[in-house]
């Protein structure tokens, strides 16, 4: 049995599986709520002065009943504690708020982020969140959540995390919209562990599907995971009841899922900034009592439908001391260009190549045929592009600019980059194979390169594991230098020092929305010194 | 005015001229034209002399019962709940109206939002052959456009009533690109899917977005499609309406604003799925021009509506399970007791989510073949006041929900053209009396008349407005391609 709010027609839902609750749950649930049953939220975003809002807001199962999924991820997501936050956890969740931070500060500087902006200026509202970078403007905080999303993910610069998805983009900017206009003023603790549990829930959901360990082909998976991650980490900062968790999730999947086709368009940032927009929605819905199906992620057409092999499972006890958290076996990607990931194990190939064929003689002209070994994965393989979007999303566009440039940067997708005829010229002499034992999955892949001359001269070079990757990660110090150089492209020196020192110590720092202020100090002057640096 | 639709009728008729000739039109057409452009394309396109009287005609009876079970909407907690988030989340942005609240007024997209929960929180709104819900995630976003376009240019009666149409006719395409989609649905709820499309399509038309923004309007909104089946039957199911409604006019405002998205969203493009993601058996066709003799679907396939608030497949049940209580309440001895029947039998098609032996919400209940067939055979008919919490608790009708059985018999297809509602009942003396409805009354063979669609508006709309004011909506949807300005259309609403 699922629960009285799962079906009536259906006692096992599609995919039901089910845990043993024991009777531990209950206590450490009610105790993680901080001993107390209501929770005052006076003047909050969700309540008029003076109510309060009751946590526990049902009665847990006894020992030896079953626990539906949806449950276990209700329970949970109320249940975590930054108690239970290790070490590495710790450092790693911090690492991707700074890049997070620095390639959103960057992506304000975006047409598409430009236009999103525009559109959410008509809305106002008394709850003002800041945006990234820009002292003089708030929102109110959904759209704050949508431009700051719109702006991590307008350039593909963000984190990517195995199985495939952007963890980050969906989370900390609805988290950081809503801290503001919370008169709890959460610590950076509280933003720490409600960031955490947002990665953690997309890493379980993409858990739930084989398929989704690959590069996708459906939906993109920030649109599906996304939203639950936002809505997970809101439904935390807000400090919601188990159930309220639960109707959050089922709420947020109806806001769930975005067709791959928009990738490489203006569109697919949206669809970060859409995840943490409505994720937020979700929970703040949620709070105000609104109900979804209680087993939304246990059945095949709940979540299940954004997949085609669906197979849920609990979220594990949350309450005890043996939890682990994903991110402490799976650490993150980032990305040292701002292109899909895929690219990065290309430039690195392309790069070695033409350092072999330097060796002996470089010249572009002489290059009859370049051949590309790549995963089969159609959104990435665009052999002409004539947009930003495109060429971030091109394996053939990544490939020629790091054999003309010698490297790949921030300024290698302006337009008059993508324009240069030398590079159309090179592009018109690659080709694409795609061997059978290079599979599209960002774990196995690999990408070879091989390069002839008109004089009859051959080099491959072949990149197994890119610097950035999970079993390759950057350095603290190139983390905080790439941090550093997107910042600098938009706050003063100040700023960037600031922000850097702020998540280097969120967990010790008493109200995050220190963080805001640094966010908003803004350079007078653009620096234009970023674009052609390489980490 | 009459010249106006004297004109108007002869264009039509002038088009229509043109259909014979159509096949040789489509020779001249780009050969290269993708289907995503041939939607743009048609968008930008379509005039107000494209309709039809009979397409008029029916759209405004679809306007008409919109707006009606969006007053009666306006009364229930899920809409009152989507108003407060709203008013409480933003600032007051004095632009478009509200049903049925003469005091408020929203941003365009959050009025279209709390419009469109009003228009679906009952389960009241029309359904269309595909099943969807149609207008419910057009009309809202339609009328907040209108309010927000400025009073210089403020769109006639016909422009709205086109904008409509358009919203309405690119469902209906869309709906006819996968077979499953003449089913009723068991992944993605119809009316998100197909719904934000038609909200963006006719906000792009309104606009008058050109051919290459109204696509990117629609690819921009297919990122903001689908949602699961399994939140029917819950309080987040109105959403879904709202959300088409809001989120397709989001779409249209960020393309008209330059914002871009895939050129081939609606084409079948293998590895990348587009809008395909949301079938299994996705196969797209171009749309003809306008100007190429296009007939709107409207003119073949009407429009079911509803005579009570619950999912259309209760239709046939209910009418079926009310004839046995005639019979019932004929034999007997004048009043019908719970306790004379020994066995209920549902032959109905199989579909999970509409399979509620004991419904414990309001919207449980509006998605449950034993609840109504129950209620009508208890009370002859089932009504709005049929989920009130007064009458779900009935112990009679418990008493009846324990005996109901079902079957699926293989020719009742789970398909709002086909399926068919049997009910069998066995009284405790062992007689069986059985009542089997085919057709319903309001199903697009049997559409109601007009007098019974201005009957149901008319109990929609008193709990909200004035009667004076209810009969001058009548009539002003009546005639609304006649006025030059849709503001005698908004100012009535509240």
């Amino acid at each position: 049995m699922i629960s009285e709010n799962g079906e009536p027609d259906s006692p096992q839902p599609d995919a039901a599986r089910s845990v043993s609750a024991s009777a531990m749950f209950c206590a450490p649930l009610c105790a993680a709520a901080g001993g107390s049953v209501e929770v005052p939220l006076t003047g909050s975003l969700l309540m008029k002065p003076g109510l309060t809002m009751c946590v526990c807001a049902r009665p847990y199962r006894a020992s030896g009943l079953s626990w539906g999924i949806t449950e276990s991820f209700g329970a949970g997501i109320h249940a975590l504690r930054s108690s239970q936050l290790t070490d590495v956890v710790i450092n790693r969740s911090k690492r991707m708020m700074l890049d997070t931070l620095g390639v959103g500060l960057l992506g304000t500087r975006t047409d598409v982020f430009q236009k999103a902006l525009r559109y959410s200026q008509h809305f106002t509202s008394e709850y003002r969140s800041s945006i990234w970078g820009r002292s003089e403007i708030t929102l109110p905080p959904y759209y704050a959540a949508f431009v700051n999303g719109i702006a991590v993910h307008s350039m593909d610069f963000d984190d990517t995390w195995h199985p495939a998805t952007h963890p980050s983009g969906a989370v900390l900017p609805a988290l950081l919209a809503l801290a503001e206009t919370l008169p709890s003023r959460p610590s950076g603790l509280d933003l720490l562990l409600a960031f955490n549990v947002g990665i953690e829930v997309q890493g379980r959901l993409m858990r739930f599907s084989k398929e989704a360990y690959n590069i996708p082909e459906r939906f993109h998976p920030p649109s599906v995971a996304g939203v639950m991650g936002s809505a997970a980490a809101s439904a935390k900062l807000l400090g919601l009841s188990p159930s309220q968790c639960s109707h959050a999730l089922a709420i947020a999947a109806s806001s769930a899922g975005a067709p791959l086709a928009n990738a490489a368009t203006q569109t697919k940032p949206l669809h970060i900034g859409n995840a943490a927009r409505r994720g937020l929605e979700a929970a703040q819905l949620a709070a105000m009592g609104l109900e979804g199906n209680q087993a939304i992620l246990d059945m095949n057409r709940g979540l299940g439908v954004y997949y085609n092999d669906y197979s849920p499972s609990a979220m594990p006890d949350c309450a005890t001391n043996a939890f682990k958290w994903i991110l402490e076996d799976q650490d993150v990607a980032f990305k040292r260009i701002p292109a899909h990931l895929a690219m990065h194990w290309l430039v690195d190939a392309a790069l070695s190549a033409r350092a072999k064929l330097q060796e002996t003689i470089f010249d572009l002209s002489q290059i009859q045929r370049v051949t590309l070994r790549v995963p089969p994965s159609k959104y990435i393989n665009c052999p002409l592009p004539t947009t930003e979007h495109q060429a971030r999303h091109s394996f053939q566009f990544n490939a020629c600019s790091a054999l003309m440039d010698n490297s790949v940067t921030v300024a290698s997708f302006d337009q008059d980059q993508i324009n240069r005829p030398a590079l159309k010229e090179l592009l018109s002499k690659v080709e694409i194979e795609t061997p059978a034992d290079n599979q599209p999955s960002f774990d196995n892949m690999y990408c070879e390169v091989q390069i002839e001359t008109a004089q009859g001269e051959s080099c491959t070079a072949r990149c197994n594991t890119f610097y950035g990757h999970w079993r390759k990660p950057l350095s603290q110090e190139d983390l905080v230098e790439k941090f550093s150089l997107n910042a600098s492209s938009v706050l003063s020196a100040e700023g960037v020092e600031g922000v850097i020192d702020v998540v280097g110590n969120i967990e010790k720092v008493s109200e995050c929305s220190v963080l805001g202020s640094y966010l908003r100090m803004n350079s007078n002057a653009h620096q234009q010194v970023y674009g052609m640096r390489t980490i | 005015m009459l010249s106006v639709l004297q004109k108007t009728t002869r264009s039509v008729q002038a088009v229509r001229g043109v259909h014979q000739s159509a096949s040789q039109v489509l020779k001249h057409r780009p050969h290269e034209e993708t289907v995503t452009a041939s939607f743009g394309r048609f968008i930008n396109e379509v005039k107000p002399q494209h309709l039809s009287p009979v397409v008029l005609q029916r759209s405004k009876r679809m306007v008409l019962d919109s707006i009606g079970v969006g007053l009666i909407g306006s009364t229930t907690d899920v809409f009152e709940l989507a108003l407060q988030h709203c008013q409480h989340m933003y600032a007051a942005d004095y632009i478009s109206s509200v049903y049925g609240r003469s005091g408020v007024r929203l941003s365009p997209t959050l009025a279209a939002f709390v419009n469109g929960v009003a228009t679906h929180s009952m389960d009241f709104d029309d359904t269309w052959h595909p099943a969807t819900h149609p207008s419910g995630a057009v009309l809202p976003a339609v009328l907040a456009l209108s309010d927000m376009m400025p009073a210089s240019r403020k769109p006639s009666g016909l422009d709205f009533l086109l904008a409509f149409n358009v919203g309405i006719e690119i469902q209906g395409r869309l709906m006819r690109f996968s077979n499953e989609a003449c089913n009723i649905p068991k992944r993605f709820h119809p009316p998100t899917v197909v719904g934000p499309m038609g909200s963006a399509a006719a906000c792009a038309r309104l606009l008058s977005l050109d051919p290459s923004q109204c696509s990117h309007a629609l690819a921009i909104a297919a990122s903001l499609a689908g949602a699961p089946m399994a939140n029917a039957a819950t309080q987040s199911k109105p959403l879904h309406i709202g959300n088409a409604s809001r989120l397709g006019l989001e779409a249209a405002l960020l393309a008209s604003r330059g914002l871009e998205a895939s050129p081939l969203v609606l084409d079948a493009v293998a590895g990348v799925a587009g809008f395909n993601a949301f079938y299994e058996d996705y196969v797209p066709q171009s749309l003809d021009s306008p100007n190429d003799g296009h007939a709107f679907l409207l003119e073949e396939q009407d429009m079911g509506f509803k005579r009570f608030p619950a999912h259309l497949g209760m239709h046939w049940v209910a009418d079926a399970a009310a004839s046995v209580h005639k019979l019932l309440v004929g034999v007997g001895p004048g009043k019908f007791w719970s306790d004379q029947v020994q066995d209920i039998l549902l032959r109905v098609p199989r579909s999970k989510y509409i399979n509620r032996p004991f419904p414990e919400s309001e919207h449980e209940a509006r998605h449950s073949f034993q609840f109504n067939a129950c209620s009508a055979l208890l009370d002859g008919e089932v009504t709005v006041q049929s989920f009130t919490p007064w009458a779900m608790s009935r112990p009679e009708l418990h008493a009846l929900l324990n005996r109901v059985r079902l079957e699926h018999p293989h020719d009742n297809p789970a398909n709002f053209n086909q399926m068919y509602g049997e009910v069998q009942v066995t009284l405790v003396g062992g007689d069986i009396l059985k009542g089997r409805c085919d057709t319903f009354y309001g199903h697009w063979r049997n559409p109601l008349t007009s007098e019974s669609l201005r009957k149901k508006f008319r109990s929609n709309a008193e709990l909200v407005l004035p009667s004076e004011k209810i009969e001058r909506l009548i009539e002003t949807v009546e005639k609304l391609e006649k006025f030059e300005d849709c503001n005698n259309l908004l100012s009535q609403l509240h």
